[in-house]
């Protein structure tokens, strides 16, 4: 077990020095002068000469790829000239708005496809499962902006049965988490509660589309696996009940090689909440990024490429492990 | 009806089943009768296709889940003292009841036959429970029991194991763990052998047979191996092509087989009876050809093509089941003349 | 069936459609700006007074012509890179192998979106940055491929023959992947079609005033929420059709060269 860890976490820090040079290479060492890129379109020359200074691009290379290692991991990424703060304190005041969304999304989406897939699959009727096919080929296919806009259009500007896109709502009194349902939640403020869900409900679920759609496919594809298994006749000749047979015996089954997909899932929640948050004016770093692109200050998303990078091969290591703990046929090995 | 001792312990009485495949109606089980007695050994021999596995799949009313349907035919259940179960026209809910307690299954693949991600003792402790009510913890106590029973060495500790922790040999062991955790007044073997390596093969008979006589249940043993027949069987079907052919005693059948199938099948083992070398593998090698088309099975005798006894009156119409002997029929109008 | 319909449909309207709707996409007319979808303008028209059909045509041909042009080079550079690295192992398969890695451990949007940056946005780099991410899918579908054909017999036998490598992927190696890359690359053109979208919404894909899809959304914005509702929504749709048709034939390919396979997906 521990050398499985370790030649995990082994060979994860390598994909991150790897990614890292990657990051470095596509950003840096590309024919834009990069001090250009970082200080922005408005910056003189004497900026200019500055950052390049600063940046260190005066020096070779290597010397320059090192530094930037070095300050990555040391949390210096870098100033933002529009915003004129430092990029890590941007990124951490809007961390908590982006992990709520988030979390939520990713709740709406698992929730949703373990529900419908299971019960489709337990059903086995052939025309709902056709339906579900076409449900998450179409969640996979729809683009998440696009879908947001749908849903303002539709249930805020239409039927306003929804906020507008004004963000979280009202922050609660006192900051403990920084997402707002759980903060009210510790008030005991159950009406901001669902004020700050209500505020949720619309990106969340434009966000949840694609990893539900993904999820629906591995989960159908692995269900359907499981119930043709020899053991699945075994039960049945036990006398064990239909029911009992598909939630305790084939869900487990069909669920655990669903749990690699959590990498994925991830990677389908940080591109898409550049696309989403923005369109609900969300206070998160994906409206963070864009507004960098469209300004032309790229330190911050710059800093969110390498970061999200990280995250990705940090959360696929977690994954692994966890995979490993859980599965009863890895544990061993 | 009461049941007295006489009557047998199960009677299949004019079987049909068949499956809708792409390519029309297979009737896999076509007529089949036979009887078990109680304490008894039923082996069902033929080859793979021949409709052996899904005769003991319908009397577990377990056809459905692959798409079949039981068509005709009988199949009831005596235990002694109760009144006589219908098996056919069981609701579901009663019928769970059977399976797993008054009739228990074990399966050709050790390997896939347990669930992964539960452990060995979890899944005794669940068939324990569903039949009998019993708590939890003498659920298990009754599971380290059966363990200790099957000749799984510190089952204390292995009750927790998961199945990928175990040998093909052990995990059989297991399944039969599970099959006899309820006392099953008949036993269904389906193949619990073929996969395993020759010398667990024999340990699993010998774990069977014993087993058979401390509980004293009677036995559906299914193979294609004539060989494993000799060693546990009290009576012999020989089935081909969905068809029974030949039924009798063990002794009758392999001194006196009256069916040019069953003499083939004779044929193909090495050393016929020997217990010194039953399990050798050699499969149906002289009898030329190959079994019929399942859609399209021939109009007289479903053998005739193979057969080297075959006249053109095998053709025009399917032979009945002649008495040949005492309790030995075989479905041959040329039975007289075959011998081995 | 509804994949092929739904892709044909775009497809004629990318080929078609200029010279059964001749109309300037450029075409400025303040007088006539934000009209509602009508028999002149399907579409409508948007807030400088140009057709939106006409864009939408223009939005199909930009969209279709990149993603045919990604997945073409993905399947080559990729594929290139995966039968080399098979066939020639060591320490070239190590080095490009790790290089996949990098790429991989890069969320795909947000890899294109680094690459755009680097490059400077524009539609030159907004596809570089989807061909890049698209090229470890292939590397490693043909990579496994030659591992697991090399160690079947018949090729086995023919490299002892003395068959050159070229010869080997020619007569072996090629007709036996054909359909898994035609599979891989039917999800692909399908991820560049979104990908490309979501650049240009973001501002780093095809520059204005060409009209592409992604970037008429991000225009169309402005207007969702005061009732001109079909700016932003024909494009969305058509990104949306084309995406989900050309994932439903890969699954219907899928399921006619690879039935075993319904397990393994792409993203």
């Amino acid at each position: 077990m521990i050398n499985f860890l370790l030649a995990r976490i082994g060979s994860a820090i390598i994909t991150i020095f790897g990614a890292s040079i990657l990051a470095f290479v596509i950003l840096r060492a590309v024919p834009t002068n990069p001090a250009r890129l970082i200080a922005g379109p408005f910056a003189n020359d004497e900026v200019i000469a500055q950052v390049t200074s600063q940046l260190g691009l005066d020096k070779p290379l290597f010397v320059q790829y090192f530094d930037y290692i070095v300050s990555f991991f040391a949390g210096d990424w870098g100033f933002s000239y529009s915003a004129g703060q430092p990029v890590l304190s941007q990124i951490v005041q809007r961390l908590p708005a982006s992990a709520e969304l988030a979390l939520y999304a990713f709740l709406f989406a698992f929730i949703g496809a373990v529900f419908v897939t299971v019960l489709v699959s337990f059903l086995a009727s052939k025309w709902l499962d056709r339906l579900l096919r076409l449900l998450s080929f179409i969640s996979v296919g729809v683009p998440p902006f696009w879908l947001a806009l749908l849903f303002l259009m539709v249930f805020f500007e239409q039927l306003g049965w929804f906020p507008g896109p004004v963000g979280r709502g009202p922050a609660p009194g006192s900051v403990h988490t920084g997402l707002f349902t759980i903060d009210y939640l510790i008030a005991g403020n159950f009406s901001g509660f669902a004020t700050a869900l209500h505020h949720l409900a619309l990106p969340a679920l434009a966000l949840a589309l694609g990893p539900f759609g993904y999820l629906v496919r591995l989960l159908r594809a692995n269900l359907l696996d499981i119930v043709n298994e020899p053991f699945v006749t075994v039960l049945h000749a036990k006398g064990v009940a239909p029911v009992s047979t598909h939630f305790q015996h084939i869900l487990p089954n069909a669920f655990l090689p669903t749990l690699t997909a959590g990498g994925l899932i991830l990677a389908q929640l940080l591109g898409g909440s550049v696309l989403v948050e923005r369109i609900f004016v969300w206070p998160g770093i994906g409206t963070l990024v864009i507004d960098g692109i469209l300004r032309q200050d790229y330190a911050v998303v710059q800093a969110f490429i390498m970061l999200s990078a990280i995250i990705y091969i940090g959360v696929n290591l977690l994954v692994d492990i966890l995979y490993g703990y859980v599965d009863p046929r890895v544990r061993r090995s | 009806m009461t049941t007295t001792s006489a009557t047998p312990l199960l009677e299949v009485e004019g079987l049909k089943t068949s499956f809708k495949t792409s390519r029309g109606i297979v009737k896999s089980v076509d007529d089949v009768s036979f009887v078990i007695p109680a304490g008894t050994t039923l082996g069902v021999v033929g080859e793979s296709g021949s409709g052996k596995s899904v005769t003991s799949l319908s009397i577990m009313r377990l056809v459905a889940r692959g798409g079949g349907s039981i068509d005709d035919g009988v199949i009831r259940l005596n235990k002694p003292g109760q009144p006589a179960i219908d098996i056919r026209n069981l609701d579901e809910k009663s019928m769970r009841r059977v399976r797993g307690n008054d009739i228990a299954m074990i399966f050709q693949e050790p390997m896939t036959s347990l669930d992964p991600v539960w452990s060995i003792g979890d899944q005794i402790i669940e068939a324990v429970r569903l039949h009998q009510k019993v708590s939890r913890a003498e659920a298990r106590e009754k599971a380290i029991e059966m363990l200790r029973l099957v000749g799984i060495p510190a089952p204390e500790s292995r009750v927790d194991d998961f199945p990928h922790q175990l040998s093909g040999g052990m995990r059989q062991r297991v399944m039969i763990a599970i099959a006899l955790s309820c006392r099953p007044a008949l036993l269904i073997a389906d193949e619990p052998t073929t996969a395993l390596d020759v010398t667990i093969q024999a340990q699993i008979l010998n774990l069977i047979r014993r087993l058979q006589k401390e509980i004293g249940m009677s036995v559906l043993f299914i193979t294609h191996n004539l060989g494993v027949v000799a060693e546990i069987a009290d009576r012999v079907a020989v089935m081909y092509a969905g068809q029974v052919v030949e039924e009798g005693p063990v002794r009758a059948i392999f001194s006196a087989p009256r069916h040019p199938y069953t003499v083939g099948l004779l044929k193909s083992i090495p050393t016929p009876g020997s217990s010194s070398n039953p399990m050798a593998s050699r499969k149906l090698d002289t009898i030329g050809g190959a079994p019929p088309d399942p859609v399209a099975l021939p109009h007289g005798c479903r053998f005739a093509p193979r057969c080297p006894l075959a006249i053109d009156e095998c053709q025009k119409a399917p032979p009945p089941l002649f008495p040949v002997g005492e309790n030995h029929g075989a479905r041959c109008i040329r039975w007289p003349e075959v011998s081995k | 069936m509804v994949g092929v319909v739904m892709f044909a449909i775009i497809i004629f309207i990318a080929v078609f459609g200029r010279l059964l709707w001749p109309v300037d996409p450029l075409r400025v007319d303040i007088l006539g700006s934000l009209l509602p979808p009508s028999l002149e303008h399907p579409m409508g028209t948007d807030d400088v007074g140009r057709d939106v059909f006409a864009r939408f045509i223009q939005g199909a041909q930009v969209s279709i012509g990149v993603a045919i042009g990604v997945t073409i080079a993905g399947t080559l550079i990729g594929g290139t890179l995966g039968l080399l690295a098979g066939l020639v192992g060591g320490w070239f398969d190590t080095i490009v192998s790790r290089t996949m890695d990098a790429i991989l451990a890069f969320p795909p949007l947000i890899l294109a979106m680094a690459v755009a940056i680097g490059l400077g946005p524009g539609i030159v780099s907004a596809a570089l940055g989807v061909i890049l991410a698209a090229i470890p899918w292939y590397f490693r579908l043909l990579r496994s491929e030659v591992l697991r054909l090399r160690t079947l017999m018949y090729v086995e036998s023919a490299q002892a023959l003395g068959a050159s490598s070229f010869r080997l992927i020619r007569l072996h190696i090629l007709p036996q992947t054909t359909s898994t890359i035609f599979i891989q690359a039917s999800s692909v053109f399908s991820f560049s079609i979104l990908t490309l979208a979501a650049l240009g919404f973001v501002g780093l894909g095809i520059q204005p005033p060409t009209p592409e899809w992604g970037t008429m959304i991000t225009e169309g914005l402005a207007y969702a929420l005061t009732g001109q509702w079909w700016l932003g929504f024909f494009p969305g749709l058509g990104i949306f059709m084309l995406a989900v048709s050309a994932n439903l034939i890969a699954d219907r390919l899928r399921d006619i060269y690879d039935p075993k396979s319904g397990a393994r997906l792409s993203l």
